[in-house]
């Protein structure tokens, strides 16, 4: 993906899926090997009266790839979640989940979901609650014993497993809803901020869970604002603003491309760079200069020119785009290209 | 096809299963048990002392005792009125707020599921709820006085449907109003049911149409009050019924009263309200957005 199309997502690199005929939206219309998306949206809208939550959003998902779902509050994260797994209906577009239209109920299966707002029964146990899901999953018996045992385990609650849910601190009540996300072995697992009330150690635990299921070829959809965590799990990313997305690609295209480099360098004379413009924009920095935008690839020949001049070079830094430098760069400009009609923080159902 | 309908009554099974354990556990049904043996305790002393006055005639005991029991049976039907409004108020509302339900509907089943079966599990407490107490209270009076209603099953039957449309309505109203706005109107509509049944009973004692016909309209707006008339006419012996009807007027104006059963057709038109309620909470629960 180049720079120049981050302004719509319409102009996202990856080819977009066929539209899916109707008589492949049937209830239960995955099938196993399916190469449809994960998820599909085109020009999905959604009006809470008067406030719009999310504008025209066209995403695709692959199947198999953790998919970070990144942007401020009031965004329409939440609300994209909910429309995508049929608590709330669009009012414009089309969205489809494992090929099949939001809500099916045959798909549903296939989706493990934690929610943003993660309560459950608090009179009931934390194995209860897991063998509750396993019955409005319909797993047999057999089958749901040692798919709430794994998940117990897996979420690091097997200690609690047999205390009441209305004990559990936040966190931990975090972890049952990912143990619960876990049950069934889903195709699709919904994350909604889904370390938003653990510690260093569940977060860890928490991107270890992650990677796990892309490792058995889930596919992961991340809905956080926590940019570092989005940076070190997901193949792919996509940035919404406003009920729209503002940029879809790897990690590596969105931070491509964008490395800056800091150089010390004796034995020059001052405005030593202005032969090397080829390499990027430069600007002095104290003892030290920059030179912004250099192809990672070209460091090397950049030092040999610089040597070249005569000088000695002292200190090399490359310094990597974080996500969230990048991730404020779009924001950013969104807000002074400016949108008609939007309001930022205006949409409630955006984050619930 | 056949495992579609076993994993639909599997999954509506697993939410009966959830309300009718969740009801058990709350305090409130422990509140409700203690307030119902305090109320049988107070009404075996009463009866005790009624069937053993010797200032009364056989008569007058014979008069009082279906009279007495009707005013404690009244008691406990707005008790189980009060019960069915509360378990049921917050069964949507409360857990769409918390959010306990959005991690419930997400899974594969339908909404109407989880309804029907929070239905289900609370219509099955209130049924355990009405038998005990008319099985305690009825067991208390015959044995401290001997009396025994001419038709307990169908005072407890009556019990329950009248719960049963309190508990329709309340889940009704769960489904789009929060916790507390449903409860308050839920008892304030039963208040206001039981009141229409009072002003119409004076309507048909005073003969006064405008009165007689509030009364009328408001037994099948809701049915509260015409099925509690129900269940006063099954506590009722058919010598009390007569010896009531060969008084003069007074007995009309009496809301404790009921000189006939309810008919046919009004048992007809209850079970519709029933359903058209559900249907309705079925329709909104489906509609709303979590």
């Amino acid at each position: 993906m180049s720079l120049d199309s981050w302004g719509e997502p319409t102009a996202a690199p990856f080819p977009s899926p066929p539209r899916p005929s109707p008589p492949s939206m049937a209830e239960g219309a995955e099938r196993p090997g399916s190469s449809s998306p994960a998820i599909h949206t085109m020009e999905l809208s959604k009006r809470y009266r008067r406030t719009v939550a999310l504008r025209g959003l066209s995403m695709t998902v692959r199947r198999g790839e953790v998919f970070g779902f990144l942007g401020p509050n009031g965004a329409g994260k939440t609300t994209t979640v909910k429309l995508l797994l049929g608590l709330a209906r669009p009012t414009g577009g089309e969205a489809l989940v494992l090929g099949a239209p939001t809500g099916d109920r045959a798909t549903r299966r296939k989706i493990g979901y934690l929610p943003e707002l993660f309560r459950f029964q608090s009179w009931l146990t934390a194995r209860e609650v897991l063998t509750l899901h396993c019955r409005l999953l319909v797993l047999p018996r057999s089958q749901a014993a040692t798919a709430v045992d794994d998940a117990l385990h897996a979420v690091g609650l097997w200690t609690r497993a047999d205390d009441k849910v209305g004990t559990f601190s936040k966190g931990m009540q975090q972890r049952l809803g990912l143990g619960s996300a876990l049950l069934g072995d889903p195709s699709l697992v919904v994350l909604d901020e889904p370390t938003s009330a653990l510690d260093p150690v569940g977060r860890h635990d928490v991107r270890q869970i992650i990677r796990d299921l892309r490792d058995r070829g889930a596919t992961v959809f991340l809905n956080t604002h926590l940019l570092a965590e989005a940076e070190q799990v997901c193949d792919r990313v996509a940035v919404v603003d406003r009920g729209r997305t503002i940029a879809t690609g790897s990690l590596a295209e969105l931070l491509g491309g964008r490395t800056s480099v800091r150089l010390r360098v004796g034995g020059l004379p001052g405005r030593w760079w202005e032969g090397l413009s080829r390499f990027g924009h430069w600007a002095p920095e104290g003892a030290w200069a920059r030179v912004e935008a250099v192809n990672p690839d070209e460091v090397p020949d950049l030092v040999r020119a610089v040597v070249g001049l005569g000088g000695r070079v002292e200190a090399v830094v490359p310094e990597h785009q974080s996500l969230e430098d990048r991730f404020l760069e779009l924001l950013g400009d969104r807000s002074t290209a400016g949108q008609p009609g939007s309001q930022p923080g205006s949409q409630p159902g955006g984050q619930a | 096809m056949t495992e579609t309908v076993t994993q639909t009554v599997t999954q509506t099974l697993a939410i009966v299963t959830l309300t009718f354990r969740e009801a058990l556990r709350r305090r409130l049904i422990a509140a409700f048990a203690v307030i119902t043996v305090g109320l049988v305790g107070i009404s075996a002393w009463g009866f005790e002392r009624l069937s053993h006055n010797s200032h009364l005639t056989s008569g007058e005991v014979q008069v009082s005792m279906p009279q007495s029991l009707i005013l404690f049976m009244f008691m406990f039907s707005f008790v189980v009125a009060l019960s069915a409004s509360t378990m049921s108020s917050p069964a949507i509302s409360a857990e769409v707020e918390s959010g306990v339900l959005q991690a419930v509907v997400a899974r594969p089943l339908r909404r109407s599921q989880v309804l029907l079966g929070k239905w289900l599990g609370l219509a099955a407490v209130l049924a355990l709820y009405a038998a005990v107490v008319c099985a305690l209270e009825f067991a208390v009076v015959y044995w401290v006085s001997g009396f025994v209603p001419p038709d307990p099953v169908a005072v407890g039957a009556y019990l329950f449907a009248e719960g049963m449309v309190l508990l329709t309505l309340a889940l009704l109203l769960s489904t789009r109003l929060s916790t507390l706005a449903t409860g308050v109107v839920a008892v304030a509509l039963f208040g206001a049911a039981w009141l229409a049944g009072v002003v119409g009973a004076l309507g048909a004692g005073f003969d006064i149409s405008a009165l007689r016909q509030v009364g009328s309209v408001a037994r099948y707006v809701l049915p509260t009050d015409g099925l509690w008339h129900g269940a006063i006419y099954y506590l009722e012996p058919s010598s009390f019924v007569s010896h009531r009807l060969a008084q003069s007027v007074d007995v009309k104006g009496n809301p404790f009263f009921a000189s006939a059963p309810p008919t046919w057709a009004y048992l007809v038109w209850a079970g519709v309200w029933l359903v058209v309620a559900l249907a309705a909470a079925l329709v909104s629960f489906d509609r709303r957005e979590l």
